[in-house]
């Protein structure tokens, strides 16, 4: 397939000065970005995954795709997410993050990227970004909030561009709006110390948490007054044209945008679904990439989907070279990146829900290697994943422990 | 020098009198306990042999202790037995340590219910502040418990963007204007790229057809422009009027639509925000709604019948919604300026001082105190400085004043003032503020001497609902019923409204209750259910029509009456597959008699798996054989085994099925994995501790009925938490048993329980 360049220009000095102004980060604590990847139609594991534990030896072809990243690599299989069962085709698909599904009611649970989002989030100028590289909406909804509320997936280019790099016409509004919010929590900070010399000692130490929290608030405020008042990052980025019907394209664009989003610190949570796809045109083939993943292990339809699924590797892997190229403060972007990719679906043919795989990669990894977790639970990752973020939680959804990720 | 000498006297009179009391203490946990609880052995984890102050000044261990010996599971029946009267004596002495030991009630905070309500009354618009507000989460008890609730930076923050949320929405610079939207069948559109043929919605003639046969995807939405999918979004916040021509096809009995939220190519990001019933022969439906900028609508057939099989390419047989017409007309506005606008700024030019003062006797009917006032009436004179229209400085007042410790916390003194008991009043029984007149009672003094005629009052309003809803959906978390499953391959025909019904019929059997003056008895057992068309069906009653419950005299030979045989209980403490009798055991123990179980913190709790084994008795009953556990699964088990004729969905059953999940098969382009059911024998027999066996659900009624006074005491205890917004403990003990002695000669009447409660001079007290 073939490559091609689509964000042109050179990153160079385009990395915002971060919070130092603000006193907020030093220069030692490099912050931490997480990059979530969901392919909906999963991978053909049998090419995936390596038939032993341990250390990767002879890695299977569409494995080898990711060997320029193999020492930072955790491979854990067989996962599963027992509040997700079978039924209703596809549709369980959206608790892939969240490890939850309800077949009869619309409703969900936070999702590990918005998670993990809600410790990373205060620093930038968005909490996170979801994007979809893909049209089809169907069952595509994986990231959700903490009350359980779908948050909003991105599958425009062009908006994900603009929210990046061009001016909001609301920021003068924007602007006022934060500095009246500064007077009011002084305002309601000094209704709260008064009101408490008439309280008893229980009460005091209620109206305590009041007080620290709204000092807190008041952080957030400056922070987002500050990038209220900063321009966005001003690269030599254009955004071109490419080609919609095409999976490999579409994820290709949507990956770099995810890079320079975490490069340019307008976000330290990205998260990228590869949706539901049906018709797709590359230059060298085309077909219907829902009806290939349902191969029935029939060989002609088999070799296809692999030639889908090693471009998108492909793309995946390139990603993360970037990401090793681009510095940021003292390390590289792909030093201060934990990247998570995973699939709805541990396969499309047999549409089960468990058997999933996920794929760690991490600088801090200190043994990589493949480890089979049958029937574990996928949140025993994603709470390893939540406390590597420092969270002090110790459950996660369906959790029974937490992967130690980075051992 | 008189007074000093009077307080050393009393001190040391109480010190004697303790110090007696420690000795007795230590004497008898020296003689019986600390065998087991000792330096040697430490039984559950317990050590007796501390001083004894240290030991009781711990309120949980102290309400063990006492519980315990009271019931006289302490000490064990193997080893020596103190006497009657060693034990009564210790018993007492346990209890006035108790009574010293009453929890203080701290500062509460209002619930996302509470503060939702308050506003809503206040203003006159019915805001959805669903997702502007965090949820409170309760562990146990109520949202309501100050101690429990949490304070937190997002909280705050989530307060400063509600409170400008409402209050850009109450003071609007303009009027907006009303249209009306017309669509049709040439602007409706379904749900797009169906993978495979059949089953999916349609047009049909002037119609548009929603067959809901896939239940995440079905739904119908609708643009201005009929040649583009540019979905239809409300241009401004306020009212909106749907009037919907909608018709049901192949139907024989009532249908539900759900109204949503959210981009109709993209339903799984749906938020749904109404249910509307239809009758049978309905020709459609009218509805308002408080809607914002932005949002999107779209409908969904939320009674389809969803074939229980993987998907088959042939024609949908099963009934259909036919949608025709919608037209949309809003923002609504009965007046102008709004009533809203008028309370805020009842006159023109108020100083801002003047300002601030009526804002903030508007939102809590206390006056903020001299040295509170300033930061507020600081920002009304800067807005108002800077030539600001009033209006604008009206809504940062409002803002800030809404986001202040004035209207979030809830003002409550030792004795409760006349104003605050109107509160904690309203709170309770509207989950609101007062309204006018509850406050001119209070004010007048009768509030305080005679409350009855308020709470009557208060009770035959329509904002009762409010309690009726809030309280049962925490007391029997009816939210949590369709939490899980069912795994619609294994129960088929069990549909999304039946779900739906399930949750709400406790909170039916209450709001009868409580309507009817009847006995909080009809908790434990009753001659009659409150049902809806599909949750008779569900019970096999004889029929209802239509969505809203009745009361349903049941047959013979039918045991559903009572919590206990509720499916929406059932379904709540199962698994997609599988019950668990631990599970409903300790809800029993934990809502009906409101005792305090706690699962053992270092124990990995498995739930246990019907699907596996025969030896699900077996297992559970390990349990009973470690003593640490004995203790309490002595107590839960029988309850819960003796539900297993009761499968996870709540319906009866003489068998366990075995369930197994073989691989998946193909069948064309069509995956399936076919379950294997084995069946096993039920074994339900069990003896609680007092000997007497339970082993279906007529003898566990029977069983509950005996223990009649422990069950209403125990749910008093819920209802008085729920009004005082702190957890009941031993403490409150003489508290529960006034207002159980002052309603037995009413038969326990629920609405005679709720004036009794309102009545108890400890309802004034903090």
């Amino acid at each position: 397939m073939k490559r091609r360049t689509f964000l042109q220009g050179t990153g160079v000095a385009l990395l915002l000065p971060r919070m130092e102004s603000l006193g907020q980060v030093s220069e030692s604590d490099s912050p931490r970005r997480l990059l979530t990847i969901v392919n909906h139609l999963s991978f053909y594991q049998p090419e995936l995954i390596p038939q032993v534990d341990g250390a990767i030896d002879k890695a299977p072809p569409l494995l080898d795709e990711l060997s320029d990243h193999f020492d930072h690599l955790k491979i854990f299989s067989g996962l599963d997410n027992p509040a997700v069962q079978n039924g209703f085709g596809h549709t369980p698909c959206v608790g892939i993050l969240s490890g939850y599904f309800n077949k009869l009611q619309r409703k969900n649970r936070v999702s590990i990227d918005q998670a993990i989002a809600d410790l990373t989030g205060d620093d930038t100028r968005f909490k996170s970004l979801v994007f979809q590289a893909g049209e089809n909406l169907n069952f595509s909804q994986i990231s959700w909030d903490k009350h359980g509320l779908p948050v909003k997936q991105i599958d425009s280019p062009r908006k994900i561009f603009n929210l990046l790099f061009r001016v909001d016409e609301n920021e003068k509004m924007q602007q006022q709006v934060l500095a009246e919010d500064r007077s009011i929590l002084d305002a309601v900070f000094a209704q709260a110390k008064s009101m408490e010399k008439r309280l008893n000692a229980t009460d005091r130490a209620k109206l305590d948490e009041y007080l620290t929290s709204v000092r807190e608030v008041e952080q957030t405020v400056k922070r987002r007054a500050y990038w209220a008042d900063r321009s966005k990052p001003n690269g030599d980025y254009e955004i071109k044209d490419f080609d919609r019907k095409s999976v490999d394209d579409y994820v290709a664009t949507l990956l770099d945008l995810a890079v320079l989003a975490l490069e340019t610190d307008s976000t330290r949570a990205v998260t990228v679904q590869i949706p539901f796809w049906e018709g797709f045109k590359e230059p060298d083939l085309s077909g219907n990439y829902h009806d290939l993943s349902h191969h029935g292990q029939k060989p002609e339809k088999i070799k296809k989907l692999l030639m889908l699924e090693h471009a998108i590797l492909k793309r995946i892997s390139n990603s993360l070279s970037i990401m090793k190229q681009r510095t940021a403060g003292n390390s590289s972007l792909f030093d201060q990146t934990t990247t998570l990719l995973t699939a709805s679906m541990g396969s499309a043919n047999a549409h089960n829900f468990d058997d999933l795989p996920a794929l760690v990669f991490d600088s801090r990894v200190k043994t990589a290697g493949h480890w089979q977790k049958k029937d574990v639970p996928m949140s025993n990752l994603y709470l390893g994943l939540l406390q590597l973020f420092g969270a002090e939680q110790d459950r996660f959804g369906e959790s029974t422990a937490a992967f130690e990720v980075l051992a | 020098m008189m007074r000093l000498r009077l307080t050393v006297l009393l001190a040391s009179s109480l010190l004697s009198g303790s110090l007696c009391a420690e000795t007795k203490f230590k004497q008898f946990f020296t003689q019986y306990c600390i065998k087991c609880h000792g330096l040697e052995e430490q039984e559950g984890g317990v050590r007796l042999d501390r001083p004894v102050d240290t030991l009781l000044a711990n309120a949980e261990l102290l309400e063990t202790i006492t519980t315990l010996i009271e019931a006289g599971e302490m000490p064990p029946g193997e080893t020596p037995q103190p006497k009657t009267e060693v034990v009564n004596e210790i018993s007492r002495l346990l209890q006035k340590r108790i009574l010293a030991q009453r929890s203080v009630n701290p500062l509460k905070r209002l619930t996302r219910a509470e503060y939702t309500n308050t506003l809503s009354d206040l203003f006159g618009v019915r805001f959805d502040l669903t997702g502007l507000l965090p949820p409170d989460h309760v562990e146990h008890g109520f949202d309501k418990f100050g101690e429990t609730q949490l304070m937190s930076p997002h909280q705050v923050m989530a307060y400063l963007k509600t409170a400008r949320f409402i209050a850009e929405r109450v003071l609007p610079d303009a009027k907006p204007k009303t249209r009306t939207w017309e669509f049709d069948v040439r602007h409706f559109h379904g749900s797009k790229n169906f993978a495979t043929g059949g089953g999916g919605d349609y047009r049909d003639g002037d119609d548009y057809v929603l067959t809901g046969f896939r239940p995440y995807r079905s739904n119908l939405h609708f643009s201005i422009d009929p040649e583009s999918h540019d979905q239809f979004a409300i241009p401004a916040f306020g009212v909106y009027r749907l009037t919907v021509k909608v018709r049901s096809e192949k139907s024989d009995e009532g249908e539900v639509i759900g109204i949503n939220l959210g981009d109709g190519r993209h339903p799984t990001s749906f938020r749904e925000i109404r249910r509307v019933p239809i009758p049978h022969g309905s020709k459609g439906f009218s509805t308002e709604l408080t809607l914002k900028a932005g949002d999107q609508l779209a409908f969904t057939f939320d009674s389809a019948r969803v074939p229980g099989q993987s998907l088959k390419k042939k024609e949908h047989k099963g009934p259909t919604l036919r949608f025709s017409r919608l037209t949309v007309t809003g923002p609504l506005t009965q007046q102008w300026p709004t009533a809203a606008m008028q309370a805020i700024l009842p006159k023109p030019n108020m100083k801002p001082g003047e300002l601030v003062d009526h804002l903030a006797l508007l939102l809590t009917q206390r006056p903020l105190a001299a040295e509170d006032r300033r930061a507020f009436v600081e920002i009304a004179r800067r807005q108002h400085k800077s030539g600001a229209p009033q209006i604008a400085t009206a809504r940062s007042v409002l803002i800030a004043l809404l986001t202040s410790p004035h209207f979030v916390y809830k003002s409550e003194s030792t004795e409760l003032t006349d104003v605050q008991r109107a509160h904690r009043l309203s709170y309770f029984l509207w989950n609101s503020a007062p309204d006018a007149e509850l406050i001119n009672a209070a004010r007048s003094g009768t509030l305080r001497n005679n409350p009855s005629a308020q709470v009557e009052r208060m009770l035959n309003d329509a904002k009762a609902e409010r309690f009726n809803d809030d309280f049962t959906r925490q007391w029997l978390q009816r939210d949590k019923v369709d939490d899980f499953g069912p795994d619609v391959r294994v129960f088929k025909n069990v549909r999304r409204m039946t779900v739906d019904s399930m949750g709400r019929e406790g909170r039916e059997l209450f709001r009868h209750l409580l309507e009817n003056g009847l006995s909080m008895e009809h908790f434990i057992d009753s001659d009659f259910v409150m049902a809806n068309d599909r949750l008779a069906r569900f019970y096999g009653l004889p029929p209802v029509q239509g969505d809203a419950f009745v009361p349903v005299k049941l047959p013979e030979d039918n045991e559903r009456g009572g919590l206990v045989a509720q499916a929406g209980f059932l379904k709540l403490t199962s698994t997609d597959f599988a019950t668990s009798p631990i599970h409903r055991g300790s809800w029993i123990l934990k809502n009906l008699y409101n005792e305090r179980i706690e699962p053992p913190a270092d124990v990995l709790i498995n739930e246990p798996d019907i699907r596996g084994t025969t030896t699900i008795r077996e297992a559970i009953l390990k349990h009973q054989e470690l003593e640490s556990c004995s203790r309490c699964h002595s107590k839960i088990d029988p309850l819960g085994f003796a539900l297993e004729y009761y499968d996870p969905v709540g319906r009866k059953r003489n068998k366990y099925r075995h369930v197994e999940e073989l691989a998946a098969e193909q069948e064309d382009t069509t995956f399936t994995k076919k379950l294997k059911f084995t069946e096993v024998p039920i074994e339900a027999a069990m003896k609680l501790p007092g000997g007497r066996e339970v082993r279906d659900l007529p003898t566990l009624k029977a069983a509950l009925m005996a223990d009649k006074e422990r069950i209403l005491k125990g749910i008093l205890g819920k209802l008085i938490s729920y009004a005082h917004g702190r957890e009941i403990t031993l403490a409150d003990r003489p508290h529960v048993e006034d207002v159980f002695e002052s309603i037995a000669q009413e038969d326990f009447s629920l609405r005679a329980a709720i004036h009794a409660i309102v009545a108890h001079p400890a309802f004034g007290r903090k």
